[in-house]
Order: C-alpha cells, then sequence, then structure tokens
C-alpha cells in the first residue's frame, strides 16, 4: 500500500450560526486506503465531507489534494478534482437507464451521447470493481443496492479518484453490504482511495485501513485499523471526559410510581424492517432514564412509537395504566406524553408556520384556542406572547416564521409547547444537539426542572456525558434491543460504550 | 463555466413584494410585448387598447370577461384548494366534466320545482359528482401513496371517454333521441335554466356571484378553522402533522374531494349557466380544467385572488380573440399571453428569492 | 348569455332539406348509360339556388351605408391545419382577391364550442363585420342566437341545418368524391384490408364511410374496410395514433372523413406500403409517396356569388348543397400510385356522378349486419341521405349506439 496522501484537510473550522460544526478538524487520506470517518451525529462528519466535496467552504484551514491546495466551490470543482461522493440519498432519475443516469450532468459531455460506448464504458467499470447492474435498465427497476451500485459508478465514470460514501451501508441488507466491501476494497488495491463514514463499529472494523475519529466537531485520532479494536474506537467515540457533574435533584425520583410503561413493544423502521425488537422499559414519576446508543439501533423507532408516531407491531404502551393507541399521535397527546423530537425543525415544528402557530399546534383542537371548529386567532396570541415570555424565546415577534429563529430559540419554542401542555412524560431525542454551550445549559435545566415536577422523562442521546450528568438509570440499545440497564450513579463508561458497541454485557464487565 | 447571477432562497419575503412584484410583473410584460408587437410591426398602443376595450372595459366586454372567467374561477378554486396542501391536482378537467354530468341529469330530471330549488339541487349533484371522482385520487394517495398528478391526469381521460360514451356511443339517459344531425345530450328543462342578473349593466351569471362566494367561503376555511390550519401544517411539513396527532389521510382525502367539488361546481354552471345542455364535444375543447391550474399558480393559491386572476385570464382570452385575424396572427395572440403568464411565474420565483451575482466569489477562486 | 337552443326551437327544421336533390329515377341498376338522367333541383353553376320559406324570400340588407363590405369567418381549427379549416380559409382569401377593395375579409381561428362562439361574432360585429361565416356544426346555436339578435347582419352556416330570414346553410356532396377517392383506394389495395378514421358517427360522415366503402367494393369487390370513430374533429395526434393501430392490424391504405388535419398522412408515410386519400384540401405535394387522391372542398363557389348578392342587394337565406357539377366539391389530383385504368375509371364514374349527384346510393345495396336496406335500382330520397344511419357491407365496425 503505497503511502502517498491523496487529501490533507488540516485545521477546517466550520460555524454556522449559533453552532461550531468543525471546530480544528485534521484528517489525512493516503492513496489505496479504505479509510473510515468514525463518529456520532452531530460530531461533524457531514460537514467535513461538504467541505471536501465543495458544497461548503471552510472558514478556517486547507485542504490539498495530491500535495496541491484547493478550494473548491462547487461539487463540480471536487469532482474535477478528483473528488465524489456517493450520497446517503440517491440523485437518480427513475425513468432514465442506468447509462443515461450515469452521464447525467457530466462536466463538459457532448449533448448527445453515445449510449453503445457509455454502456461499454459503465460494464467494464462493474465488472472491475464487482458491481453488477445492467446499462441498460431502468433505475425504477432496480433494488435498493443495486442504485447505490448507479451511485457508485456514476462517480467512477467521472475518473474519482477519491470516493466519499455516507452511511452507505444504512440502506443495505447483510449481504449486499457485504458485496459493497469488496467493491470498496477493490477500489483501494486499484490506487484509489475511499473515505467511509459510519458509525457502526463493527463495520469500521471489517472494512477500513485506518480509522479518524471525529467528536464534537473537533478530530479525537487517527488510529490504524489492525492496531484497535471494538472497545478501542468506542472509548474514542464517547470520550473520557471526568469534567462532569451528576446533577443534584431537588425532588428526587419516585420509582413506586410508574408513569410509563412499554411492554414487549417491536416495530418497524420506515422500510418496513424490524427495527424495535420485544422492547420494555418504564419511567417512574420524576424519573430521568437515559437511553444511550449509537444512532440507527432504534432509538428514533423507540421515540416515535411512544409518541404515538409510528404503529407498533406488538407490544403496548401505557401511561400510568391508561393504554396510548399504537400509531395514534392523538392517543399519545391525550395520555400526556409530550415528546421533543430528534428533527426540531421539521417533526417537532412546522418549520414555515409562526411561532404562535407552533406554540398552538398541538392544543389547537382544545377548547381554549377553538371554538365550534373555528380558530381563536386572539387566544393563539395571547398563548404565544405568554410562552414566549415565560421561555424567554428571542423572536421579533409571535407572528415570525420559526425557521427563521436560531437553533438555541427553535428548541425553546419546542420546549414551550411541550412542558406547558403539564405531561406526565416527556421523551425527550437529542434535546441538546447542534446547540450552543448557554442554550445546552438552558434545555439541561428545563428537563431536570420537569423531573422535580413530576415528569418522568426518556432522554434519549447519543452523548453519553448529557446521560451520564442526568439520568436516573441508563439503559442501552443496541440493533433495536435493550441490552443493558443500569443506574447512572457510578456507572461504568467503557462498559457502556463497550455494549453500545455491540458488546454483550459479560464481555463488557470483564 | 459558472453563471454569473445565482438565486438565494429569501429568508423572509418583505410585504411589500406581495403587490409590488406582480405589478413589476404587468408592466415588464406589456414591455416585452411591446418589444414583440413593434418587430411584428404592429403599434402597442393601438393593441393595448384594443385588449383593454375588448377584454375588460365597458359593459359589454366586461360582461363577457364575467362569462369566459366563470368555469376558470371554479377549476382556479379547484387547484388552489389543493395547492394549498401541496398537492396537485391536475383533474379539475375531469371533476369539472363529471360534475356537468351530475347536474345535467338533475337538469334534466326535474320538473316543477322552483328555480332556486333546482339551482341549489344542480350545485349539489355537480358537488357531489366532481368530489367523489376527485376522492378516488385522494384515497389513492393517502392509502398507496400513488402520485395524485398522474392518477388525477389519467382520470382526466377517463372522464372524457365517459363523456363520449355517454353522448356519442350509447342511449345513455343524457343522449337526446332526437338529435339525428349530431349526437347531443337532452336540453335541461327550463326551470333548470340559471339566472344571469345585470347589475350596472354588466350581465353577471348566478355561477359567477356562487364562485365569489365560494372562494370567500374557501378563504376562510384556510384561514380561520381548525381544518384549514391542519392543511397548512400538513402542506409545511407532513412529519409535523404526524406529530401534532393530525390525521393526514383522511384530510388529504376530504382536500381532494373538496377541490374536486369546485370543479364539479364549475361544471354544474357550464350546463346550467351557460350551454343549457351536456356539451361532451364543447367541453373538451374548452379544457377549463387545465386553465385553472395556471389561474391558481398565478393567484399564489389564495383563493380570492384566484377570483380576480379569473377575471383576468378570462378577459385576456376574450381580447384574444378580438385581436386575432389575417394580420394578427393567434401564435402572436398566444406570444402575448404567454408573456404575461411568464413574467407572473418570473416574479413569484423572485418573492421567494433574490438574484446575487457570483462576479466577486468567481474572483476570488482565480486568486 | 344564456346559450340554449331550446329557446330557438328549431325554426326551420329538416323541411329544409326538401330543397336541392330529389331521389334518382333511375330503375336499371344506377347504370347512367340509361336514358332518363337522375332528375335533380340542383343548383346551376352560375349562382347557388336558394329557396326561401314558404311566405316568400326576405331580402336582408346586410352591405354597410358606406366604405366596403365587412366579412368575417369563424373557425373551429387553426387556418393552417391541412384540411378542413384551411380549406375554408383558402376560399376567403379566393373572395378576398375575387372583390379587392369592395371587400374586407377577416377570420377568427381555433375558436372552440361554446360560450366563445357568441362573444367572437358580438366582437365582430362591434367592428362593423356583416357578413359572418360559421364552419363548424357546433357553432350553429350560438349562430341562430345571433341571427335573431342581429337581423341586419347576415349569417352563412356551413354543416349546419337551421336557418332563419338572415341565417342561410350550405354544403355540398361530398359523398360523390368520396366514393370517387374510395374506387382509387380498392384499386391500390392489395391486402383488401382498408382502414378508415371517422370523426363522429354522424349521418355526413356515416355516408361518406358508406361511400367510400362502396367505391372501394367497386374496384375491390372482396375488400373489406374497417371503421374507427374518434369523436374529435382535429386531434392530429388521435388521428395519427388512429391510423398507426390501423396500419398495425395490417391495412394498407387508408381513408378519412371528418377528422380534419392530414396526420393519417403521416401515419402512412412512416409506414411501408400504405396508402392514404385524404380529405378537404390537396395534399399531393406534401405526401407524394402516400397519395392517392382526395375529397376537397372549394366553399368560394358558394361563397363569392353570395357575396355578390350581399352587395347587389338581394342576398335572401338558402339552403345550398352543392355538387361536383358546380365545382363545390372536386376530386384531389391524382397520386403516382393511381393507376392509368384506375384513373380511366374513376374518370368515367366521375362523369356520371356529375350528372346525378348521389346516384352512388342505389340499390341494391344491403347494409353491413345481411339487411337489404336498398332494392335494385332504388335510389335514397335526399332526406334518407341526410340522415343515413346505417354502414354498407363490407365495413368491419358499427355505428355506436345505433
Amino acid at each position: 500500500m503505497a503511502d502517498r496522501i491523496a487529501v490533507r484537510m488540516s485545521g477546517i473550522v466550520k460555524r454556522f450560526p449559533g453552532v461550531v460544526a468543525n471546530d480544528g478538524v485534521d484528517l489525512e487520506i493516503r492513496a489505496g486506503e479504505v479509510h473510515a470517518l468514525l463518529g456520532e451525529n452531530g460530531a461533524g462528519k457531514s460537514t467535513l465531507s461538504n467541505i471536501l466535496t465543495g458544497l461548503y467552504r471552510p472558514d478556517e484551514g486547507s485542504v490539498e489534494v495530491n500535495g496541491e491546495q484547493r478550494v473548491f466551490s462547487s461539487p463540480r470543482d471536487a469532482l474535477d478534482a478528483g473528488i465524489g461522493m456517493v450520497h446517503q440519498h440517491f440523485r437518480l432519475v427513475a425513468t432514465f437507464t442506468v447509462a443515461e443516469n450515469v452521464v447525467l450532468g457530466e462536466s463538459g459531455g457532448s449533448l448527445f451521447m453515445n449510449e453503445a460506448q457509455v454502456a461499454e464504458r459503465v460494464r467494464e467499470l462493474s465488472d472491475r470493481y464487482g458491481l453488477a447492474v445492467d446499462p441498460s435498465a431502468r433505475i425504477w427497476q432496480l433494488s435498493v443496492g443495486e442504485q447505490q451500485r448507479v451511485e457508485i459508478l456514476k462517480v467512477l465514470y467521472r475518473g474519482a479518484k477519491v470516493l466519499i460514501l455516507d452511511e452507505p451501508t444504512a440502506v443495505l441488507t447483510p449481504v449486499e453490504a457485504r458485496s459493497l466491501f469488496a467493491t470498496l476494497r477493490a477500489m483501494a488495491d486499484e490506487g484509489r482511495s475511499v473515505i467511509f463514514i459510519s458509525h457502526k463499529l463493527g463495520e469500521v472494523m471489517s472494512v477500513s485501513d485506518r480509522v479518524t475519529v471525529l467528536r464534537g466537531g473537533r478530530t479525537v485520532g487517527t488510529v490504524d485499523t489492525s492496531e484497535t479494536s471494538t472497545r478501542g474506537l468506542a472509548s474514542m467515540m464517547v470520550g473520557r471526559s471526568v469534567e462532569f457533574e451528576r446533577v443534584v435533584r431537588e425532588n428526587p425520583a419516585d420509582t413506586s410510581v410508574t408513569v410509563l410503561r412499554v411492554e414487549a413493544v417491536s416495530a418497524n423502521d420506515d422500510r418496513g424492517r424490524a427495527s424495535l425488537h420485544d422492547v420494555s422499559l418504564t419511567v417512574g414519576r420524576g424519573e430521568i432514564v437515559g437511553v444511550a446508543g449509537v444512532a440507527g439501533n432504534g432509538q428514533r423507532e423507540l421515540a416515535e412509537v411512544i409518541s404515538g408516531m409510528r404503529a407498533s407491531t406488538a407490544g403496548r404502551i401505557t401511561v400510568q395504566e391508561d393504554l396510548v393507541k399504537s400509531g395514534k399521535a392523538r392517543s399519545a397527546i391525550a395520555r400526556g406524553i409530550a415528546h421533543v423530537p430528534e428533527d426540531r425543525l421539521h417533526t417537532g415544528l412546522a418549520a414555515s408556520h409562526s411561532v404562535e402557530d407552533n406554540l398552538a399546534l398541538k392544543n389547537y383542537r382544545t377548547s381554549q384556542i377553538s371554538k365550534f371548529r373555528l380558530l381563536k386567532r386572539g387566544a393563539i396570541r395571547h398563548q404565544a406572547s405568554t410562552l414566549v415570555e415565560r421561555y424567554d424565546v428571542k423572536t421579533p415577534n409571535t407572528t415570525t416564521p420559526v425557521r427563521l429563529l436560531s437553533g438555541g430559540n427553535v428548541q425553546k419554542v419546542l420546549l414551550a409547547r411541550e412542558f406547558s401542555a403539564l405531561p406526565k412524560v416527556l421523551i425527550a431525542a437529542s434535546p441538546t444537539r447542534g446547540l450552543d454551550v448557554g442554550a445546552i445549559e438552558a434545555v439541561r435545566e428545563r428537563l431536570v426542572a420537569a423531573a422535580n415536577e413530576g415528569v418522568g422523562v426518556l432522554l434519549i442521546s447519543e452523548d453519553l456525558d448529557e446521560i451520564m450528568s442526568l439520568a436516573d438509570r441508563i439503559l442501552v440499545m443496541y440493533e433495536g434491543r435493550i441490552v443493558d440497564d443500569v443506574p447512572a450513579d457510578g456507572a461504568d463508561r467503557e462498559r457502556i460504550g463497550l455494549t453500545m458497541g455491540g458488546s454483550s454485557t459479560k464481555e463488557a464487565t470483564q | 463555466m459558472r453563471s454569473p447571477i445565482r438565486l438565494e432562497r429569501r429568508l423572509e419575503q418583505p410585504k411589500w413584494l406581495n403587490w409590488a412584484v406582480p405589478l413589476i410583473s404587468l408592466v415588464a410584460a406589456l414591455v416585452l410585448g411591446a418589444i414583440v408587437l413593434w418587430l411584428t410591426g404592429k403599434n402597442p398602443i393601438d393593441v393595448y387598447h384594443r385588449i383593454f376595450e375588448r377584454g375588460f372595459a365597458g359593459k359589454q366586454a366586461f360582461s363577457g370577461a364575467l362569462e369566459m372567467a366563470t368555469p376558470l374561477a371554479f377549476t382556479g378554486l379547484c387547484a388552489a384548494v389543493a395547492f394549498r396542501m401541496g398537492l396537485i391536482n391536475i383533474g379539475g378537467e375531469g371533476q369539472f366534466y363529471m360534475g356537468a354530468i351530475g347536474a345535467a341529469w338533475v337538469g334534466i330530471a326535474v320538473s316543477g320545482t322552483p328555480t332556486g330549488i333546482t339551482i341549489a339541487l344542480m350545485c349539489l349533484a355537480g358537488m357531489v359528482f366532481g368530489s367523489i371522482y376527485a376522492a378516488i385520487v385522494g384515497i389513492l394517495r393517502a392509502k398507496f401513496n400513488t402520485n395524485e398528478i398522474i392518477t388525477s391526469l389519467m382520470m382526466n381521460y377517463l372522464a372524457g371517454i365517459l363523456l363520449n360514451y355517454l353522448i356519442f356511443n350509447s342511449k345513455s339517459y343524457w343522449r337526446n333521441p332526437d338529435s339525428p344531425q349530431f349526437p347531443k345530450s337532452k336540453n335541461i328543462a327550463a326551470r333548470a335554466d340559471w339566472n344571469t342578473y345585470k347589475i350596472f349593466g354588466i350581465e353577471m351569471p348566478i355561477a359567477f356571484l356562487i364562485a365569489m362566494l365560494a372562494g370567500v367561503a374557501i378563504w376562510f376555511l384556510y384561514k380561520r378553522t381548525r381544518f384549514g390550519f391542519e392543511v397548512s401544517v400538513i402542506a409545511d411539513s407532513p412529519k409535523a402533522a404526524r406529530y401534532a396527532g393530525i390525521r393526514t389521510s383522511s384530510t388529504i382525502v376530504i382536500v381532494l374531494a373538496l377541490s374536486g367539488a369546485l370543479a364539479g361546481l364549475g361544471g354544474a354552471a357550464d350546463v346550467g349557466n351557460f350551454r343549457g345542455l351536456l356539451d361532451a364535444k364543447g367541453l373538451q375543447m374548452a379544457g377549463y380544467g387545465y386553465t385553472g391550474i395556471v389561474v391558481a399558480a398565478l393567484a399564489r393559491r389564495n383563493p380570492i385572488t384566484t377570483i380576480f386572476v379569473a377575471i383576468f385570464i378570462g378577459g385576456l382570452t376574450k381580447a384574444g380573440y378580438s385581436l386575432q385575424g389575417p394580420d394578427f396572427p393567434s401564435g402572436l395572440v398566444g406570444t402575448l399571453q404567454g408573456l404575461i403568464l411568464f413574467t407572473a411565474v418570473a416574479g413569484e420565483i423572485l418573492i421567494k428569492y433574490r438574484l446575487r451575482t457570483n462576479v466577486s466569489r468567481a474572483g476570488a477562486v482565480v486568486a | 348569455m344564456k346559450r340554449t337552443n331550446k329557446k330557438f326551437a328549431p325554426v326551420l327544421l329538416t323541411a329544409a332539406f326538401a330543397i336541392g336533390l330529389v331521389a334518382c329515377g333511375g330503375d336499371d341498376g344506377g347504370s347512367s348509360s340509361s336514358s332518363e338522367a337522375p332528375s335533380t333541383e340542383a343548383p346551376t353553376s352560375e349562382a347557388p339556388s336558394t329557396e326561401a320559406p314558404s311566405d316568400g324570400p326576405v331580402v336582408v340588407d346586410c352591405a354597410p351605408e358606406e366604405g366596403p363590405l365587412k366579412a368575417a369567418w369563424v373557425y373551429v381549427g387553426p387556418t393552417n391545419d391541412g384540411g378542413w379549416t384551411q380549406a375554408h380559409d383558402e376560399a376567403r382569401l379566393a373572395v378576398q382577391e375575387h372583390f379587392g377593395d369592395a371587400v374586407e375579409t377577416t377570420y377568427k381561428e381555433n375558436v372552440p364550442e361554446g360560450p366563445e362562439v357568441a362573444q367572437t361574432i358580438e366582437d365582430l360585429i362591434a367592428d362593423g363585420n356583416t357578413v359572418i361565416f360559421g364552419t363548424s356544426f357546433g357553432f350553429q346555436d350560438a349562430f341562430v342566437e345571433a341571427a335573431a339578435a342581429h337581423p341586419d347582419v347576415c349569417f352563412e352556416f356551413a354543416t349546419g341545418y337551421m336557418t332563419s330570414d338572415n341565417m342561410a346553410q350550405f354544403y355540398g356532396a361530398a359523398e360523390d368524391t368520396d366514393y370517387l377517392a374510395g374506387m382509387a383506394a380498392g384499386a391500390a389495395s392489395k391486402t383488401g384490408k382498408l382502414g378508415y378514421l371517422a370523426s363522429f358517427p354522424i349521418p355526413e360522415v356515416v355516408r361518406g364511410a358508406n361511400a367510400w366503402t362502396m367505391g372501394v367494393r367497386a374496384m375491390n369487390p372482396e375488400a373489406t374496410v374497417k371503421v374507427v370513430w374518434l369523436n374529435t374533429w382535429f386531434d392530429p395526434a388521435k388521428e395519427k395514433q388512429a391510423a398507426e393501430a390501423l396500419i398495425a392490424e395490417g391495412v394498407d391504405v387508408l381513408g378519412q372523413k371528418g377528422v380534419d388535419s392530414p396526420a393519417t398522412g403521416d401515419a402512412a408515410s412512416a409506414a411501408t406500403g400504405v396508402l392514404w386519400t385524404g380529405y378537404n384540401t390537396d395534399q399531393s405535394e406534401n405526401y407524394p409517396t402516400v397519395w392517392l387522391t382526395a375529397t376537397t372542398y372549394h366553399w368560394d363557389v358558394y361563397e363569392i356569388p353570395r357575396i355578390q348578392q350581399v352587395l347587389d342587394g338581394t342576398w335572401t337565406t338558402g339552403n345550398y348543397y352543392g355538387n361536383l357539377a358546380d365545382g363545390f366539391v372536386k376530386l384531389a389530383p391524382y397520386g403516382d400510385n393511381v393507376s392509368a385504368e384506375t384513373r380511366a375509371a374513376i374518370d368515367a364514374r366521375l362523369e356520371e356522378l356529375k350528372a346525378a349527384p348521389g346516384s352512388e346510393f342505389t340499390g341494391p345495396i344491403k347494409d353491413n349486419k345481411g339487411n337489404e336496406v336498398l332494392a335494385d335500382g332504388v335510389a335514397h330520397t335526399f332526406d334518407e341521405l341526410m340522415s343515413m344511419a346505417y354502414l354498407v357491407e363490407g365495413i368491419d365496425g358499427e355505428i355506436p349506439a345505433s
């Protein structure tokens, strides 16, 4: 394996309003290697790859390709320099053939394609890298795995020497994933570089030559895969910070009263695959239960099932003995379940709607806000001005669309609505992700305050520090199951990190 | 290779743009049109004067504009109602036919009921037929996530085939058995003949009054009711709607049914107020449903604006026939009408986006 | 703004058809060698004959006080449709050329059958037009209504049946040329399978299909004609599609009636070994490889004398049915695909039909269900021709809802 450096990114800083996504990231990619980029959601992986492919421009730092400093102003620039991205969401025209999609948008290409020639070249590429796909097939006829191959062929066709794959296995079956890994290996053996973005430790271990771990927008380090282990990577991912302190609660949890009971619940993901298996848990009055785990292990489905956004395939959910109807958000709301979803702006809120409309999003059906099915505009406005004041939302006025607010204020609008409904249970999914320090502190205070008032909180987060400092009890999720359940006080970080990565609790405690 | 100009989405849409842009669009259209006219050797002032005179000004011209506007107001509302929820109902055309079929059925069947009741019954039949027809599209969309553009378009053809069948290819209830020269439908009963009022010398079809009423009702429904709120949330983010416990599937069906009811009402008006029978061939030539989509787009989905845009397009269409002749090919008329629509759409883009130049950035790249 | 025809109950109905033609009198198989030439009251070639209502002709003075006479044509299709509307506009241009500065003509094209018709008429009258020609059946109600509202304007309507003091009707015996075109088609067919694109199942079109088929079988007795109904006057895409479907079924000669575009010619040109008889206009130069011949209309033959009557102050209403002798209908020039023998046969038959319009419909005629329609030597009356509702033997198809 040659040690020539294909790409070097150094000191990359990228700020967004209220967030520093990359805070001095260094990354070095050798020619002919599969290099995994590992980190939890929000660690800065996507931002970094968007910078490398010319979608964003860094605020600081430099990008060198083959030893030459480059500034890309568009993905096409990056592609011209041999850097191509295979997106998680395919950008293919369903009614076109594979060959047509491959040449689509090709720079400097002639207006009319020579179909036979393209098909020949596509066939040659697919043979070489084991990307079996028929050039004359239409995209809609292909499976998801085949469509991904077309995406890869598109990038190869344009002569990319460095390929970035953003969580490529998320959409694949295990068999398809294995075949993808073989392809990646073949490309690396030919001297191309593959950047493999993932948060699945097992895959990273099996496919990569080296791993760079990002955490909180910074590079934690780069290691040779052969010299590390799942355990080592897990501890790099979750960090070894000792600065956190356990929050001291005013009113401790009262676990004698169960507010939320989840019994043997299973559910499918958006593609209909089983992603929650026989999950049972309870949350007591005033208890904060943390759910730790690497993203994509069923946490989102768990939150959605409890909040009625997703139907369960088995099991039952009750709030103080009252059944929550499967897949009925109305029922969950009526039972007193509040939900702070992961995707605040497009799930928790209607982004183009005003602050006041969003604050009424869940109680517009109540007599307080509407009568004879007519909205009481005055009441909506009054409710909004009260909440904006109480929750200290910084907004020009209550008719401003929430998408114009900063991330912290977006979250405050959401929390204001969810807390003001006086819930019995609160599901909070990554409630502090992407927020600045001040906003994080405010959100945490609100969560603790809610628990002090007796609300049972299910805190789903990839930020282990957050869980360890706030939760009373920690559950670990892996592949749709709860694999560990430990009291937070005195919990062993390393053990949690390992169970998150798929080690059994027995292995983890050894 | 890079374009020197690019569009950037506006974070906030200043309120003044909402009236300034359409105005500027219209002026731009007139200027562009004047250039085209001048190049083809016409006097733009004369042409514009004629458009105004024959399309809008004067009692007779305006009466004609209203007549042309009435079906477009209904199909415009039909499209606007669906657009509001991000649904693209291309099916106004077929739903209009269905409404006409339903209303003609009532219009032919009634005898002896007072005109007012007949009109109400015909409206009801038109709405029921149109809404059921559109609801099929809604159910397919809600239950099977079928693309409503395709299904509604296909159902237009289906409705056309049904019309042909009823009048040309069968001895249906609608078919007039005494039409040896050309297959026609039966005429509706005399009492089913809708009124046209003379208001200040302007002939106001009762159907146009109904359209205005419908426009206001839709505006109220969408602005002031829980249902309207739910529709707007679904349009904004289907996920947020699900999150908030809004019944998305049934709302889709209801919105499409409502949309179809409006087109069906237009079909009823066509039978009752204008043609007096089910005109299978004339309806298919008119293409009201498709023009209605343009009307709704120009009106930026606003139901009240839709009514005004319908009058505008109605007058413009009428003026278009007035303009053409041996020295004014209908292609040039189409070009002028197209320019107005084009600038209106361009204006719409300018409300949503702003123009930015890439010049300084491009320079930086070189450096 | 009511646009119903019930208010204008047909003042004059089919009684109007009584004029024009009287059935052929031949009693020996319709052969023109018979000494009794079919008697007709057909218009002379100098000026179309018109017949006034029974209480005597009312002369309508629609000439302007001063300045040129303004005449307008209202078309359902575009003037370059290569068919129906184009033939009408060619007539308009002929009128314009004939009268020069004395007449000012204009037209409105692409006018849909709906409220637009009445508005367009009003608009034309506001512009000072005092003679208005309507050229689509679906305009009739609007014309009747406008005629009632504007007694000082002369309305001339092609293909309809309702007349009034100031609204006349005109059309012509296209079935005769359809028959002759059918002969060319029948002679040219190798497979004996022919196709016919028809617009609406109305007597005019049924008559054309029957005449064409009889022409086909005069030359090719075993041939069959497959008829498809398109339910449109003008839809080139649909016409082409239907033609292609017929070709795919093995048809090698296509004919058409009532559908106004030459799209069928396009479909025939794209296939190999398929020939075409057109309709309305001479397309021999545009489709040389597939062209046989066609029925063509020469509306100016009627229109020029009628405008002259307006200028002379002698215009009265009427109901004109032109023919080969008038030159109102003609057979378009033959294409190269029509052999010399066929030409001779057609030319001979043409002379017979010129002398006896409509005589191709002389028995024995059977319909395509095997029933006898006309016994040997018996001919249709004019009324029967105008209300024809059966398909002749040899046609594969049926009249919907008949």
